[in-house]
């Protein structure tokens, strides 16, 4: 390809509009993924304390009332517990409700508040039906949602901010609401764009260099080293994806091969990333990087067998250049789109494919991840609460959705004949 | 002479008697005339902006002649061919609000497309340049042959049978039943290309346009196939309208010359006044540009016509031809010459046609 | 054409036995039987189990019958499947695998059928409106399809038909546990009935999923198709839209819709996988992941095997088929 032709396909890249939308939005993901790995704004432990209740939704939306009952019911109970300990100013001082704590550590002054709130608990806990009766907006309903509100200013009078937290803080984190452990679904989701992204780049990277070089090299010089090439391709291609996933999780899954592995790289992992191999993603990339250079490979290869058969290359042949330099030279600029549409879509097997194993419980073993999360929301869709499935789908989505314009995007401009 | 009519009630044409290869035509108006274009334009829509490809084209084209269009790629032949027949996208493509294509009583250019159905391949058949793909693959070139019969005519299968035997004898291949049963890559170039000429044949169309069709083919090969196809023009009576950029081509074929340029028709004329006495400074400047035995030894340069084509998105308005024309004045910019008569059954797209008596001064 | 199946064939057979060794390499990374014994177990007791299943012999460098792979090499080929289960005493590897293979194939086989013959219609409409608001919608719908997790399509697909539908209908069509053999019942109360109830969402769900890539990969195909000389040839004759489509441009693209289908083979594996888990189905993607889970070692081994054996047969079968539709290749 010529310079012109270069800056042409440039042009007409920064003209398509999706591209360029998706284009930054995989850059935004990027970054945020950068950010989590290298500083500290926000660590895994922050996606796994809990915020507030669990299953609150997004949006600040409210709850049902049997649910916004037994949630300020509980934030009672707890301090009804601490004040009948032993040594109830220690016990006060350690109570929580999500991410928020006691205003006060007096006694005698929680004492009475929760003696006043006592009656009005007890009189809504005698109705049959909460949800229905508010739902059908029957002769108590406007009654039963004052007392609530009550409860739940008294609640918030009781409970303010920990040390260090803002209000604009604890908003954030309710934002798309919390999981069944009350954890900050927006924290997680967030937490797994790391995830995704290392998987994705790492796989999509080790993947096509591999397969590249053993595609370009099979294609080009042909002969016995094809037929090899050949057959390795074709014994990791039969064996079906999930199959070869599966059962290469499996072999990486012990604490042998850990220790191996912490052997060969020197606590590598532990010293760089400040964590044991194990519960890094390392097996993952192992077992994702196996399956899928043989993608990058079949291309490579079809296409270093057309570039062979090229004139520009047969002449590079009869001057006398040193086939490696013909490879990098000549061939390899010219697979270079291939190489880039293939990272694409690799990139989103792998997140794909990370999703399904994490879910299997043979991925992601330590922290949130989308795969995680879909797996712990399955129990709650089923009592309609969709936040953290859904938060984990568009989060893929987006994603995935802004790789899949980008590459269809960059196939186009590289190669108008071509179609889908 | 004969002409075998199958079942379709065909009646026998003024049959064009050949003397010398090349039928002599009347031009006066009562000619029989098989297709008439009148200012066809064509444009299609690309990226948001109309690209006009073919303008105000017009011509006739007679019962049983051969005429060619000649001009360079890109010059709107093809586009023409294929606006006749309406194989253009339908949804991107527009012509000209007063473009008639008049056949048969009818104008194509309103034909809905069922009816464009019954007249392609039936009454005016298509060919085209690259005979390696023109076959589909997968399919025999007896069922191939077979399909146009079954499109159009109302035969039962031993006749069409019969039909495409014969057919394949016709265009001079040994062994008709043989290759009844084959696929076409087990033939050659030059044979798949007798094949799609047998095919558009087959229901004895009244015109047959050829798109370069011999472009692809070896030289000798490309000598037969032309003479095959003058062959069947003479026994049938079928006109065709051969489409090329290959002078030598024309020369060996054609009654008359269509020149086109830039979209537009810049001469018409009958082939032999053409290369004696070519009109438009275009025509002039492209026989020039032959090269012919005994230049070398003169120590002539080849001549070429400095210049490119002018791109779709930026055509003069006057003539398009001006930037690159040797006898360019002041009006060649500022007005655009229509298509006129000049001499006999000729005409010309020129201010300054270079055998008329107005010869403009020689530019300094 | 014979020479070409025996070609395919012999081609195969190292492919196979490669994939063989891969598979019983990775499983010995790990120590199976301290992987199935569990850490609690004595040195000795690990010694006396991988004596009796065989693990102490040599790897390869041993005849046939001695060594670790030969043996296995020789028992694949022979079909025999009589190593006990760890997991479940009292079983063989094959009966297992007798009861895992009818479930699987209930599932698998209609999921194929239908998504190929969905997929190609639709692709089919799109290609010949190619560009218009129809095109455009359907690879719209089909890129955003493709970008949501198969998961996600699985929980609201049981939402939806086990929830919601028994909810709004009164109805409960589907279930999503447990699975009956045909054995148990009659063909007839089996195709009407118990399969539909227990197969028909987890096959609908698979269809869905595959649509969109396949669609789009069938739609290129087409499109591509429909640009050939061949294709204006016969317009030129007088061949109608559907004509054209169906009689000159499908023929031509089943070679690479066929290959399409062989390559759909090990996704549907896949899917089966986790449908088979979700819907309680006792098949072989279950089965295995069940094994895995219990670290049963000649199950996993075998399975696998088996599923690497299903693909390469799917491959044969494509090229037996490509013989059959195009004719270039039957005639070499």
């Amino acid at each position: 390809m010529t310079d012109e032709t270069h800056s042409r396909s440039l042009q007409k890249f920064l003209r398509h509009r999706p591209a360029l939308l998706s284009l930054s939005i995989i850059l935004l993901y990027g970054a945020t993924a950068a950010v989590l790995i290298f500083s500290s704004v926000m660590t895994m432990e922050h996606t796994l304390e809990p915020v507030a209740a669990f299953n609150l939704p997004g949006f600040s939306r409210q709850c049902m009332p049997e649910k916004r009952l037994r949630d300020v019911e509980r934030s009672f109970r707890r301090i009804e517990v601490a004040l009948r300990r032993r040594n109830p100013i220690e016990q006060l001082k350690s109570v929580t409700a999500g991410s928020l704590v006691l205003a006060s550590h007096d006694p005698a002054y929680l004492q009475s508040r929760l003696d006043q709130v006592d009656g009005i608990i007890d009189r809504l806990y005698g109705y049959e039906d909460l949800d229905q009766i508010v739902q059908d907006s029957a002769q108590d309903a406007s009654a039963i949602l004052d007392q609530l509100n009550e409860l739940e200013s008294v609640a918030t009078e009781l409970f303010t901010l920990a040390e260090g937290r803002t209000e604009a803080g604890r908003r954030f984190r309710l934002l798309l609401g919390t999981d069944k452990q009350g954890r900050s679904i927006l924290l997680r989701a967030i937490w797994s764009v790391r995830v995704a992204i290392l998987v994705g780049f790492v796989t999509g990277m080790v993947s096509v260099v591999f397969g590249t070089a053993l595609g370009l090299v099979a294609g080009y010089f042909g002969g016995w080293i094809d037929h090899a090439v050949n057959w390795l391709y074709s014994t990791f291609a039969s064996i079906p994806n999930i199959v070869l996933l599966i059962v290469l999780s499996f072999a990486f899954d012990g604490g042998e091969f850990d220790d191996l592995l912490n052997r060969w790289t020197g606590n590598f992992a532990r010293k760089i990333i400040g964590v044991p191999v194990q519960e890094t993603l390392i097996p993952v990339f192992i077992a994702f990087c196996a399956t899928y250079w043989i993608g990058p490979c079949r291309v490579i290869r079809g296409e270093a067998l057309k570039l062979r058969e090229l004139e520009y290359v047969q002449a590079a042949q009869v001057l006398g250049y040193g086939r490696i330099r013909i490879l990098l030279r000549h061939m390899l600029p010219n697979v270079a789109h291939l190489m880039l549409i293939n990272f694409s879509l690799l990139f989103i097997g792998a997140i794909k494919s990370e999703v399904i194993l994490s879910y299997l419980g043979l991925g992601v073993k330590k922290g949130p991840s989308w795969g995680i999360m879909i797996k712990q929301s399955g129990q709650e869709v089923i009592n309609g609460f969709y936040w953290q499935i859904g938060a984990a789908t568009v989060f893929m989505l987006v994603l995935v959705l802004a790789f899949n314009i980008l590459s269809d995007a960059v196939q186009d401009i590289l190669d108008p004949r071509h179609v889908g | 002479m004969i002409r075998v009519t199958w079942g379709k009630g065909k009646s026998m044409p003024e049959s064009s008697q050949s003397t010398s290869g090349q039928s002599e035509l009347a031009a006066s108006p009562t000619a029989d005339v098989a297709l008439s274009v009148r200012r066809l334009s064509t444009s299609f829509l690309s990226e948001g902006r109309m690209v006009n490809a073919v303008n105000n084209v017009s011509f006739d084209v007679f019962k049983g002649e051969a005429l060619g269009i000649v001009g360079e790629s890109g010059c709107g032949k093809s586009v023409t061919a294929r606006s006749i027949m309406r194989l253009l996208p339908d949804h991107v493509t527009r012509y000209g609000s007063e473009s008639r294509v008049e056949f048969n009583g009818g104008n194509l250019l309103d034909y809905t497309e069922r009816q464009m159905r019954d007249i392609r391949g039936d009454q005016i058949a298509m060919i085209f340049q690259e005979p390696m793909t023109a076959l589909n693959p997968v399919f025999t070139i007896g069922s191939q042959l077979n399909e146009a019969l079954v499109y159009h005519t109302t035969l039962n299968r031993i006749q069409r049978k019969a039909r495409v035997l014969e057919l394949i004898d016709l265009v001079e291949i040994s062994n008709p039943d043989r290759r009844y049963g084959e696929y076409p890559h087990q033939l050659s170039g030059g044979m798949r290309q007798r094949i799609v000429i047998a095919m558009a044949l087959a229901c004895e169309p009244d015109i047959l346009i050829a798109d370069e069709p011999t472009t692809a083919l070896d030289v000798t090969i490309q000598s037969q196939i032309l003479r095959l196809m003058n062959d069947l023009r003479r026994k049938s009576g079928t006109a065709i309208l051969l489409i090329t950029h290959d002078l030598g081509v024309i020369a060996q074929m054609c009654d008359r010359v269509l020149v086109m340029y830039a979209g537009q028709i810049v001469e018409i004329s009958p082939v032999d006044e053409l290369f004696h006495d070519a009109a438009h400074p275009y025509t002039k400047a492209l026989l020039e540009s032959i090269p012919h035995s005994g230049m070398r030894h003169d120590g002539q340069r080849l001549t070429t016509i400095p210049g490119l084509v002018p791109g779709l998105h930026d055509m003069p308005i006057a003539c398009r031809f001006a930037d690159r024309c040797t006898l360019r004045q002041s009006m060649c910019d500022a007005f655009p010459p229509s298509l006129k008569a000049s001499g006999h059954r000729r005409q010309v797209r020129c201010h300054f046609p270079v055998h008329s008596a107005a010869r403009p001064l020689e530019k300094g | 054409m014979w020479t070409y199946f025996l070609r395919r064939l012999l081609y195969n057979v190292p492919v196979f036995i490669g994939i063989l060794l891969l598979v019983m390499v990775a499983l010995r990374v790990r120590d199976p039987v301290y992987a199935y014994l569990g850490k609690n177990a004595s040195a000795d007791t690990i010694e006396a189990k991988r004596e009796e299943f065989g693990l102490t012999r040599p790897f390869i460098l041993a005849t046939p019958m001695e060594s670790q792979f030969g043996s296995f090499v020789v028992q694949v080929f022979t079909l025999d499947f009589s190593d006990d289960s760890w997991d479940h005493p009292g079983e063989t590897v094959g009966d297992i695998l007798g009861r895992c293979i009818g479930p699987s194939l209930a599932l698998s086989i209609p999921a194929l059928v239908l998504t190929t013959v969905i997929s190609v219609i639709i692709s089919v409409v799109a290609a010949s409106f190619r560009g218009r608001l129809i095109d455009q919608s359907l690879v719209i719908a089909a890129v955003i399809g493709m970008s949501v997790s198969f998961l996600v399509y699985i929980i609201f697909g049981q939402y939806w038909g086990a929830y919601l539908l028994p909810e709004i209908t009164g109805y409960k069509p589907f279930a999503i546990n447990g699975y009956t053999h045909p054995s148990e019942t009659t063909w007839w109360e089996y195709i009407t009935y118990h399969w539909p109830h227990h197969c028909l969402l987890p096959v609908l769900i698979s269809v869905i999923v595959a649509m969109g890539y396949d669609t789009r990969f069938y739609r290129a195909v087409m499109v591509e198709e429909s640009g050939r000389d061949y294709i204006t040839t016969a317009r030129a004759k007088g061949a109608s839209q559907i004509q054209v489509m169906f009689g000159h441009m499908l023929k031509n693209a089943m070679i690479p819709i066929i290959t399409r289908v062989v390559i759909t083979i090990p996704f549907l594996i896949m899917g089966s996988f986790l449908l088979e888990t979700y819907f309680t189905i006792p098949g072989m993607g279950r089965q295995l992941i069940l094994a895995v889970e219990h670290a049963d070692f000649p199950v996993v081994q075998a399975f696998t095997a088996v599923l690497a054996a299903i693909y390469i047969l799917a491959n044969l079968l494509t090229d037996v088929l490509y013989a059959l539709v195009d004719p270039r290749v039957r005639l070499s």
